[in-house]
């Protein structure tokens, strides 16, 4: 990979066929997966502190919705059960962001402070790739399988067994809903290429992401229309938990995932942006 | 010199630390002041959804305004972090320093404490009248007799909270969960203080536990007091008491918790 | 007429620290047992120490890392309380006393630094001034004093994290010092510091010592400190006492040989030194000669006139080679004598 003629350079793309590269991709992906995994089943004892804590959190969750439905059947039209449905998204999403996210591109501040990017751009794989897999907390998995449990728990009591179709659908939506997260999060932690401070912006993303836990139409107008421009990532559990219960539009789904494929290609381009503009600098 | 003016000294020098070391971390504090009004403004928003044209359980669109800018305020001049700071300070050595001073480490923190919430709390108060500017629905009724009440109610509910904060943080000298029960300690709050709904629209056994505990006289007493809304606006003798009472219980657990928590630091070391 | 009763300031009999640590095996099975049937296993940190320090005396604790150097200074100040045994200081229990005998003494933590952080030097001082009480005049004399002696003018308006880890350390000691304590405890005052900021530091000590009559008393593993500073050394090993007394009694007892440094002249061979005692290192023009330290004089005096040498000189032993013997005889005699 290194040419010793040329000295030290970053590898030319062309150099590997395209099937070689995917398989190299694939095999890093599973290496550091495996790695993940090998680290944290050291300790058992985390598996059941893992459920038995997602499950307390969920349960509070539930009961904190519960309130509000003492005083009436419906809120923004959505039932009790079903706002437990978008509920139960709202956990496996958070798990995903909390098991993937923070500790992979959220950690990026910390790298650039310590000097450790620099070590990981030197690695043959793309960079953003290995950032947002090297550090997977495999056991933020309880939270997406309790919150999925929850969801479908809640879809028995609504008496409704979603259709393959809705199924489909509600899988869709979620991976969009997690690209989407991903691309916010990776444009905010490149912001931290030029501000220092940004760290603390994962704290702006949890306060304002706390508002997906109830359906968007549950907010008065004004605030769902700051939601859909300004912070899109309040829709992220409400589009798909309305597959789950019957209530999206395919227009609606279509949106979503233009979105999502836009928070991609847009959130690449910022981070390559970002990344040439660091190692021009000299780092 | 006399004790007072050696105590005001200290108090005073500690104060003035901490707000210099405030003012350099403005961006970290800008930020938790965004949780702090993103959490009750998301309450709002749904209350202000199910309350419709009409009310629930008498409170209309106006009364949760009100009652939630106050508990925004509220929360802000009394939620005490130190529980995190004496793990800390325990976890790092710094714990070793402050038992060698003259003076007992629970003087720092309340004086940190007190520069915190003045920053804190002028902010949130700024932002309280421009909205107020803009929206009248959140204008309190001008009666400087009840915001003189509700001024000592936050105090006592800001030394509530501080003394349990402290008290529940000291277990770090047995535990390293401690911070972790505090966690816990902190998400049950939200119920039972009121912070997420009037005590009176949380269900029946919810608000007889928060009634015998000591959550509600820490936050939904002042803003009742404050804002005319929330459920304790006619017990302000009862409001009064229990604040007192409550108070005094966890002063004096932090005394027993500090006595016996250094005498483990003595066995134990750090 | 009455009785004077000499009273020292640092009185220590037959202290000692255990801790009862918790055993944890490994794996699941072991963190169970943990919980049900804890298994506790006896540290020792300070094993039966006995000294006394008098006041206005300089002190230094040898000894390697986890020998209970920090331990012994934490039970000075009260921070920890003995498991066994009785620690006095001026006068009184530190572990009972009350704020007005935490305000005559100072604990300097060579790498955990009190100051404030994010504010400029000078802050501190104005902190410390208000918890300690320090009345006008002392302060102002001490602080002045203190910026003189450390050369704190230009650091005084500079943020903490601004400062190098040298001028930390000398606004550290500076801040410790303002309340003009009587006892002074150093733990590791110079680690990490360059050999200029390590100078500055033990000079400033001598000279504080000897202004103010203060006890002071430091922790060290570094010998260049004891060499600098202390006319009596403790040292420990393992939470035993093995030596107190003058750092020059500890080299005459330990290693007593004297070495004896020449320059030799073009006609000497490695012969004509080697009968005067043992050549320890032979490096024309230069070699080092061992002789018994009472021969010292009589071997120089001969060689000197052999007529082979052009310059001459006596040292003691390295100080370093005396410790390292002293604590590797320690730990055979511990090995060898058994019990633990």
């Amino acid at each position: 990979m290194w040419n010793s003629e040329r000295g030290c350079e970053a590898p030319k793309r062309g150099t590997i066929s395209k099937k070689g590269r995917a398989a190299r991709l694939g095999t890093a992906f599973r290496a550091l997966i495996a790695l993940s995994a090998a680290r944290e089943l050291q300790y058992r004892a985390n598996f059941f502190a893992s459920f038995l804590g997602a499950a307390f959190w969920l349960l509070m969750a539930v009961f904190t919705v519960s309130i509000f439905y003492e005083h009436t059947e419906v809120v923004g039209g959505w039932s009790f059960w079903e706002a437990a449905v978008l509920l139960g998204v709202f956990n496996a999403l958070v798990g995903v962001v909390e098991g993937v996210l923070r500790p992979g591109i959220g950690s990026l501040p910390d790298e650039i402070r310590h000097g450790s990017l620099d070590l990981l751009l030197l690695r043959p794989i793309d960079a953003q790739l290995y950032l947002t897999f090297q550090e997977v907390d495999l056991w933020r998995i309880a939270d997406v399988i309790t919150g999925f449990a929850l969801s479908a728990y809640a879809l028995h009591h609504l008496g409704r067994t979603p259709s393959v179709g809705e199924v489909a659908l509600f899988l869709v939506t979620f991976l969009a809903a997690v690209a989407i997260l991903y691309g916010v999060w990776l444009t905010l932690m490149s912001l931290s290429f030029w501000f220092v401070a940004v760290e603390n912006l994962s704290t702006v993303f949890d306060a304002v992401f706390e508002a997906a836990r109830y359906p968007a139409s549950a907010y008065p107008s004004a605030l769902r229309l700051v939601f859909l421009f300004v912070l899109p990532i309040v829709w992220t559990t409400t589009i798909p938990a309305s597959a789950l219960v019957g209530r999206l539009s395919m227009s609606v789904a279509a949106g979503c995932l233009f979105i999502a494929a836009a928070t991609l290609i847009i959130s690449r381009a910022v981070w390559r942006l970002a990344l040439r503009r660091y190692t021009s600098a000299g780092g | 010199m006399t004790a007072v003016a050696v105590w005001s000294k200290r108090y005073g020098a500690f104060i003035r630390s901490a707000w210099m070391v405030d003012i350099q971390y403005r961006a970290d504090i800008a930020l938790w002041l965004l949780w702090g009004i993103t959490e009750p403004a998301i309450a709002l928003g749904i209350w202000w959804t199910v309350a419709g044209g009409g009310d629930v359980d008498g409170y209309t669109r106006v009364s949760f305004a009100r009652y939630f800018f106050g508990v925004t305020l509220i929360n802000q001049l009394t939620q005490a972090w130190d529980a995190w700071y004496i793990d800390h300070w325990i976890a790092e050595g710094e714990m070793n320093h402050r038992l060698l001073r003259p003076i007992a480490p629970v003087h720092e923190a309340i004086a940190d404490n007190i520069a915190y919430k003045a920053r804190v709390g002028t902010i949130v108060i700024i932002v309280w009248l421009l909205t107020a500017a803009v929206w009248p629905i959140v204008r309190l009724p001008v009666a400087p007799e009840r915001w003189v009440l509700a001024a000592v109610a936050v105090v006592l509910g800001a030394g509530i909270r501080f003394f349990n904060g402290f008290a529940v943080g000291l277990l770090a000298f047995w535990t390293t969960r401690a911070s972790d029960i505090i966690e816990l300690q902190m998400a049950i709050g939200v119920f039972l203080s009121g912070q997420l709904a009037p005590l009176d629209l949380l269900p029946h056994w919810v608000a007889s536990v928060a009634s015998a505990l000591w959550f509600p006289y820490a936050i939904a007493f002042p803003v009742s007091l404050l804002t005319g809304t929330g459920g304790w606006e006619h017990h302000i003798v009862q409001g009064f008491v229990g604040q007192l009472a409550w108070l005094i219980a966890w002063w004096l657990l932090y005394r027993f918790i500090w006595r016996n928590g250094r005498k483990e630091y003595g066995a134990v070391g750090g | 007429m009455g009785l004077y009763v000499h009273r020292p300031m640092i009185s220590a009999t037959q202290l000692s620290k255990h801790y009862r640590v918790k055993v944890r095996d490994s794996g699941i099975g072991g963190a169970l047992r943990a919980i049900v049937a804890p298994r506790y296993e006896d540290v020792v940190a300070v094993d039966n120490l006995t000294f006394s320090i008098d006041r206005g005396e300089v002190v230094a604790f040898l000894g390697p890392n986890g020998a209970g150097k920090t331990t012994t200074l934490k039970m000075i100040t009260g921070l920890l309380y003995p498991t066994s045994g009785k620690i006095e200081v001026a006068g009184v229990n530190p572990w009972t006393a009350g704020s007005a005998f935490k305000s005559r003494l100072a604990l300097v933590f060579g790498n955990k630094q009190q100051l404030l952080w994010d504010l400029p030097v000078d802050e501190t001082f104005r902190l410390n001034r208000a918890i300690y009480s320090i009345p006008d005049t002392i302060y102002n004399e001490q602080r002045a004093e203190l910026i003189e002696l450390l050369e704190l003018e230009e650091l005084l308006d500079r943020p903490v994290r601004n400062l190098s880890l040298g001028e930390r350390m000398k606004c550290e000691l500076a801040a410790a010092l303002l309340h003009r304590p009587e006892l002074v405890l150093l733990d590791e005052p110079t680690l990490g510091l360059d050999v200029n900021a390590q100078d500055a530091v033990r000079g400033f000590l001598n000279e504080y010592g000897t202004r103010h009559t203060a006890t002071i008393l430091l922790t060290s593993h570094y010998m260049a400190d004891v060499t600098a500073l202390a006319k009596r050394v403790i040292m420990i090993d393992r939470g035993r006492l093995i030596y107190d007394g003058s750092l020059q009694g500890l080299v005459e007892r330990t290693v007593p040989i004297k070495r004896i440094e020449v320059t030799l002249t073009p006609n000497a061979t490695f012969d004509s030194i080697a009968r005067f005692g043992e050549v320890k290192r032979f490096q024309y023009p230069h070699a080092v000669i061992e002789v018994p330290r009472a021969e010292a004089p009589e071997a120089s005096a001969r060689i000197l006139m052999s007529g082979v040498i052009a310059d001459l000189s006596i040292q003691d032993p390295p100080i370093e080679e005396v410790i390292r013997q002293v604590f590797a005889r320690d730990s055979r005699a511990g090995r060898d004598g058994g019990a633990e």
